[in-house]
């Protein structure tokens, strides 16, 4: 039996320790906003919060998230309005949309730890984070307008 | 934990003396019946209970998802498994009909109650330090709190003639520290206390101390780090390899939020000691003890590790990545690791900089190799944050090719057969706790 | 849920449709998933009710009492936000308000026609259709509105959402209210009057794809995320060849152990998608994982265990030798022998292109049962339905009727799913279940073993010139595993020899340049044909030929003593067949042409480079000639001589894909392509290693990622011609542009992608 909180919520899940984070939210909690791509934590379509932290839930087994808070993609906002979400927005980030869960997840705790990203600063963090697509340019793009968004508005992230 | 501490067995079979075992013999202490709360005060029990905490009894005296202090906890070790006792006031199968004079001989000087010499895995020559008032309060925390289970405790699979309990007591002859705690009135009163600390509940030589062939502590090495239960036990002095010298706030910060941005993140047997140990203890104690081993550690305590050349040395030099097309681990680095730990020109704690972090600068890649394979928990580290693992993900060659490119990042040479290395560190004993 | 009744049945009315739709979704409860159809723009895919009566103006959209406009969007989702760009070109026509629009991604009933995405035809192909139905509903709400006032038809004008005229204004929803019931003839939808081009007003403006928003928080629904109540996982265990492992036993005494584990089956497939697999059966995903790793089977391979992919380019070279083999496409003369016989002087070279994983970031999926109206149901996210379903058919021995394929978003397709064959061994596990529900979700490294690769190829190329360095002729051959031949070998013509060849193999070879005499070959190599399934992947045949033309033509050019883009200038002459016939082709060589310029003028041609820095530049067109969209691509590398990196600068691409139907999705699509380009130029690409890819996972095949991505500067010519293609075209001038460049900067020629450092180093060495 496994217990964390998942979006505030306090859950339990009977699954057996071993069973990757991912699929206990995707299967046994049915939030299937979180992607699956390789199950080896090298494109990031999982990344979900741990603690506040970008983590990959492919490879992380439930049992080692106990007592843990974590976001997903559905958690992120209230109105699906974080700064990153309406950049993504404005700018028409998704193609497929497969890895963008993830790829939003992961440019919210970028920045958190680093407010106003230089490119090189996303380059680095984001290049875990395969998009197939090849969404890139604009990934870069709306990273920059939300981190001026919170800047100026003030909005937390 | 301290399975090391068995190699000393050796050493007492080779010694074989007639007259020894009249000195090994220890008379039976009788039973009593177990004390009741009204018998100590609250203060008493209170203390009793922040003690045994900073003494990681339970960490040791119970399995994963087993009952508190119940026993049975595995201890891998090369001479076998050996499993802790149980330690609960259970009269049949635990340490109910013990008095306090049999607990405080067993504490001091590794005897059971009934006269039989404990394995020295229990570090009853740290114990030693402690003032009988102390002893007295764990007693008291653990006679009248801690819920009796009866539990037999697991046969040890320890081979003869290994395991005839009273050759310990030449290994305790041969080894073990029996004084009691010196004050060193050159120091502070806060550095004797952290002194006190450190030295005996929390027995931090145990691991952080080498050993000798035969497992005895080095005292004349101390804290100069040593191999625990397939981890390294960083050294806390000036031999230390991190490239940034600990002051007592760094060990402060350490012990008390399970990381230091400018070395790394409580994991592998230390995470216990941190979350379930030394939190329990008062923040003046957590203090003194950090100004203890930052004396050990010699940093100036009013450097500023941001202004220190070689924390822009590994902020530079992850700046400075091979490409990801002709480098497997700087490709592998980049898809895998890059995410969290990867630094701007400031360090954020929660994003290792790992060009920086000790793991990478040890003589060994077995830390760095542990975390890579099995990640850092919930409950290690910084509390509710993780890492994942990447046992099943990711092959020896892999993981080889990232702590290479690591080792190389971060301005050391490059660990010897590391890939065989890996391969042995991944097949090793887990730590769980 | 009873089977959707199949257009023209009668008294079934669309409202009727939908209200049945919901109505099944309840009494089965499940929730969300079983909708027929899908609209990407409301929370989980449901399809919003209609509000009162509709009126269907054709098969294609109706309109509700509130104004409410649903569009049926018979193409897949996959990023292209096909949907938005399509019920665009109906609103406009239409007159509708933007704000009433809904689109909804329907379920492969047969009313929908043929059903199929990909080749970029898309909006090509739905504009004409779209425009006439949205004129029909025009046509009808005016005369209804003209009706009602009592004044000719003539008076009446359609502008966003009502209906006007000197006696007020009627809304879409009110005049549906009064009850429309006017039908329209095929033959009538032809002869409707269209609105000018140039009086398009939604076509070509901004505007937000309805598909973004849940693509920012969680809840588009694709394939993988399919779920009904009581299936069960199945995880499969791949054989080690592709085609002709039988398995001759297997042990799964070990997997007992694992919690939820049901059984192990081996499949029996009369469809031949999936010779030689097992599927491992469980309760939950990760039960069937752990059970499946338990599994032991010994196989009887097929033939292929040694083949690699050194062993498919020297047979593809083999395969080139012989000039009797492959069809030779008509492209006017293709007596090119004179030419060469008399020429003064001949260049010839071969390209050589790697074997290319789709790696698409959904892995393949399937959900399969048997509904309790016996109808097969397959969820899971399609390109090619009406390609799949007959191979359903085969597999599960039942009439193509009884099945349908629910729709999904897909989590990327480039191609790889146009090929359904994932579909099957979820349903042939279901049907060894007794139609219960199974689902097959494929770990990474299954996905890329069953991939339908993108065949390596081999290209030789060969021109004669005249003594002064005119063009007089040109011979281009190309082999590569053939995606048609295996999975729909009736979409192959004849070439002038009587040979069939794949189209999709070859198209970008019969290009737009005046060459004299030219010959084009097209071989199947058939050693990769044994060893793997070929499959379309994204630029498909464009993407290896473009590659190869383009490069050649900058080493003729470099013969000839010509700058690159004056060469092909020369030589884009907008006559004869280069003129271009079909709507869509029109202007030909000149627009050609003209991206060829604007690239070269985006880029800066002909300025001075820095040391080690070239420019270079392609052009190509995609994806036939008949629907061609004219791309041409320059960059500025650099590159290091000590360790052979090629850095990307700059990156721009000029396109000409006339009509421009939803600017910002278009700008999208060639951004992906384009890079799409650069990391089959320099960064992707696997190989045959014992009759394998060499690849599983991301760990080791690394698509082009963001830190190696450059900016990436997109213009389209302003045009008023009919749309052709957007999602592939501009993948097909960046590896040759990039080859070109590196040229420039280190007089070095690159014949093969991708173009690895070691190469480029080893070459460096040589020159
Ligand atoms: S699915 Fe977790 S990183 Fe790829
Ligand atoms: S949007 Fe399709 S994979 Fe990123």
């Amino acid at each position: 039996m496994a217990k964390f909180i998942l979006n505030g919520e306090s859950m339990t899940a009977d699954v057996e320790s071993d069973t990757p984070l991912l699929w206990v939210i995707r299967d046994e909690l049915n939030m299937t906003g979180t992607k699956f791509g390789c199950g080896i934590g090298t494109c990031g379509a999982c990344t979900v919060h741990v603690g506040g932290r970008a983590t990959r839930s492919c490879i992380t087994p439930v049992s080692s998230v106990e007592g843990a808070e974590i976001t997903t993609i559905e958690g992120l906002s209230e109105k699906d309005d974080h700064p990153l979400q309406v950049s993504w927005k404005n700018l028409q980030v998704p193609q497929c949309g497969y890895c963008q869960s993830g790829q939003i997840m992961q440019a919210a705790a970028l920045l958190k730890d680093i407010p106003k990203p230089t490119d090189k600063d996303i380059d680095a963090v984001m290049g875990g984070n395969l998009c197939r697509c090849m969404t890139y340019v604009r990934i870069r793009s709306a990273i920059h307008e939300a981190a001026n968004a919170i800047e100026i508005k003030g909005v937390q992230s | 934990m301290l399975k090391r501490i068995v190699y000393g067995v050796s050493g007492a079979v080779i010694i074989g003396l007639g007259l020894f075992s009249f000195y090994a013999w220890n008379p039976s202490i009788d039973p009593i019946t177990p004390p009741v709360k009204s018998d100590y005060s609250q203060q008493v029990i209170e203390q009793g209970k922040v003690l045994a905490a900073a003494g990681y009894c339970s960490t040791c005296h119970t399995p994963a998802g087993g009952k508190p202090y119940a026993g049975n906890y595995e201890m891998h070790t090369e001479f076998g498994t050996i499993y802790s006792s149980n330690i609960t006031p259970d009269v049949e199968t635990g340490i109910g009909s013990w008095s306090e004079e049999a607990f405080n001989r067993a504490m001091r000087s590794g005897v059971s109650r009934d006269g039989h010499h404990l394995l020295p895995a229990f570090p009853f020559e740290h114990f030693n330090k402690m003032t009988d008032e102390d002893i007295r309060a764990v007693y008291a925390y653990i006679m009248t709190s801690v819920p009796a289970v009866n539990q037999v405790k697991k046969e040890n699979g320890i081979p003869f003639p290994l395991n005839i309990r009273w050759l310990q007591a030449g290994w305790k002859l041969l080894f073990a520290d029996t004084q009691s705690f010196q004050t060193n009135d050159n120091k502070s009163e806060q550095w004797n206390r952290g002194a006190y600390l450190a030295e005996g509940i929390a027995h931090c030589g145990a691991c952080h101390t080498p050993r000798n062939a035969l497992g005895g502590e080095k005292y004349d090495q101390m804290y100069q780090g040593a191999d625990i239960d397939g981890w390294i036990a960083p050294s806390l002095t000036a031999t230390s390899t991190s490239p940034i010298p600990w002051r007592a706030q760094d060990f402060y910060e350490y012990l008390t939020t399970g990381n230091s941005p400018y070395h790394g993140s409580a994991a592998g047997p230390m995470a216990p000691v941190m979350h379930k140990g030394l939190s329990a203890l008062p923040e003046h104690d957590v203090q003194a003890i950090s100004l203890y081993f930052a004396d050990h550690s010699g940093a100036n305590e009013s450097d500023d590790p941001a202004a220190n050349a070689n924390l822009q040395a590994a902020i530079k030099a992850q700046h400075t990545q091979a490409d990801l097309r002709i480098d497997e681990g700087a490709r592998l680095y980049a898809t895998a690791c890059q995410a969290c730990h990867y630094s701007s020109d400031e360090l954020v704690k929660g994003r290792p900089l790992l060009t920086l972090g000790s793991a990478t600068h040890l003589e060994q890649p077995t830390n760095l190799v542990n975390v890579i394979l099995d990640g850092v928990r919930s409950d290690q580290g910084i509390s509710g944050v993780v890492m994942p693992g990447f046992r099943d993900a990711l092959s020896d060659q892999d993981i080889s090719a990232i702590v290479a490119y690591l080792r190389q990042s971060a301005g050391q040479k490059p660990w010897p057969e590391l890939q065989q290395k890996v391969t042995e560190i991944r097949n090793q004993p887990r730590f769980e706790q | 849920m009873s089977r959707l009744p199949k257009r023209g049945s009668p008294g079934i009315t669309r409202r009727g449709f939908l209200i049945g739709m919901t109505a099944v979704g309840i009494s089965f409860g499940f929730p969300r998933h079983l909708m027929a159809a899908m609209d990407p723009a409301s929370a989980d895919g449901k399809v919003l009710p209609s509000e009162g009566d509709i009126y269907e103006p054709s098969l294609w959209y109706s309109i509700d009492t509130a104004g409410k406009i649903k569009v049926n969007i018979m193409r897949s989702e996959m990023g292209q936000h096909v949907g938005t760009a399509i019920a665009r070109i109906l609103a406009d026509e239409l007159e509708a308000d933007w704000n009433d629009v809904e689109i909804i991604h329907v379920d492969s009933d047969p009313r929908w026609g043929y059903m199929v995405t990909g080749g970029s035809w898309s909006i090509s192909q739905s504009w004409p259709v779209y425009r006439q139905a949205g004129a029909a509903g025009r046509t009808a709400l005016i005369e209804a509105a003209a009706k009602k006032w009592g004044i000719s038809t003539k008076d009446c004008e359609a502008k966003n959402g009502k209906i006007i005229s000197s006696k007020g204004e009627l809304s879409f929803g009110e005049l549906v209210t009064l009850g429309l019931t006017r039908k329209f003839t095929e033959e009538e939808l032809k002869t409707l009057p269209l609105k000018p081009n140039q009086d398009l007003k939604l076509v070509g403006q901004q505007v937000t794809s309805l598909d973004v928003a849940n693509k920012t928080n969680g809840k588009t629904i694709y394939g993988i995320d399919a779920k009904v109540d009581g299936m069960v996982y199945a995880n499969p265990i791949l054989p080690p060849t592709r085609y002709g492992a039988k398995v001759v036993s297997f042990d799964d005494s070990a997997a007992k152990a694992v919690k939820g584990y049901q059984k192990t089956i081996v499949l029996e497939d009369a469809s031949g998608s999936v010779p030689g697999w097992l599927m491992v059966i469980a309760s939950s995903f990760i039960g069937a994982q752990k059970a499946s790793k338990l599994v032991k089977v010994t196989w009887d391979a097929g033939k292929t265990t040694d083949v690699s992919e050194a062993d498919i380019i020297e047979h593809g070279k083999k395969l080139l030798s012989d000039s009797s083999k492959g069809g030779i496409l008509d492209t006017g003369n293709v007596k090119t022998e004179p030419a060469f016989e008399s020429a003064s002087s001949t260049i010839s070279e071969e390209y050589i292109t790697s074997t290319v994983l789709h790696a698409q970031m959904e892995p393949l999926n399937a959900l399969v049962f048997k509904n309790s109206d016996g109808i097969w149901e397959v969820h899971s996210g399609c390109q090619w339905q009406s390609l799949t379903l007959p191979v359903l058919a085969t597999a599960l021995g039942e009439d193509v009727a009884n099945i349908v394929i629910r729709t999904y978003m897909l989590g990327g397709g480039f191609g790889r799913r146009l090929n359904g064959d994932y579909t099957i061994p979820a349903a042939l596990t279901s049907k060894a279940l007794g139609g219960k529900p199974v689902k097959m979700v494929l770990m990474r490294p299954q996905d890329m073993q069953f991939d339908s690769a993108r065949s390596a190829s081999v290209q030789q190329l060969k021109m004669a010139f005249d003594d002064k360095k005119a063009v007089t002729a040109m011979e281009h051959h190309a082999t590569a595993g053939w995606p048609t031949q295996v999975l729909a070998p009736g979409f192959m013509p004849k070439g002038v020899n009587g040979e069939v060849y794949d189209p999709f193999a070859i198209a970008g070879a019969d290009h737009w340049y005046s060459v004299g005499a030219q010959k084009v070959r097209a071989v199947s190599n058939d050693l990769a044909m044994a060893t793997f399934r070929p499959g379309w992947l994204r630029s498909v045949g464009p993407g290896w030929t473009g590659w190869a033309v383009e490069s050649f033509m900058d080493e003729a050019a470099h013969h000839a003593g010509k700058d690159p883009v004056q060469f092909r200038l020369d030589m884009l002459i907008a006559e004869g067949r280069n003129a271009g016939t079909t709507p869509v082709a029109e202007g030909g060589a000149a627009r050609q042409a003209a991206v060829l310029k604007k690239a070269a003028e985006m880029i800066g041609w002909g300025t001075e480079q820095a040391e080690d820095t070239g420019l270079g530049i392609a052009s190509t067109f995609g994806q036939e000639r008949d629907m061609p969209t004219w791309v041409s691509c320059a960059v500025q590398v650099h590159v290091d001589k000590s360790n052979g990196l090629v850095n990307v600068q700059k990156l721009v691409v000029a396109i000409d894909a006339g009509i421009i139907v939803d600017p910002n999705g278009a700008e999208a699509q060639c951004q992906g392509a384009a890079l799409w380009g650069l990391s089959m130029a320099l960064y992707e690409g696997t190989e045959l290693l014992n009759g394998q890819y060499k690849d599983s996972n991301f760990d080791t095949y690394t698509p082009l990622r963001l830190g190696q991505t450059p900016d990436v500067q997109v213009e389209f010519i302003a045009s008023k011609m009919p749309p052709s293609g957007l999602g592939e075209p501009a993948v097909t001038a960046v590896a040759p542009a990039i080859a070109n460049a590196i040229y420039q900067a280190v007089g070095v020629r690159l014949r093969k992608i991708p173009m690895r450092p070691s190469e480029l180093k080893s070459a460096l060495a040589k020159a």
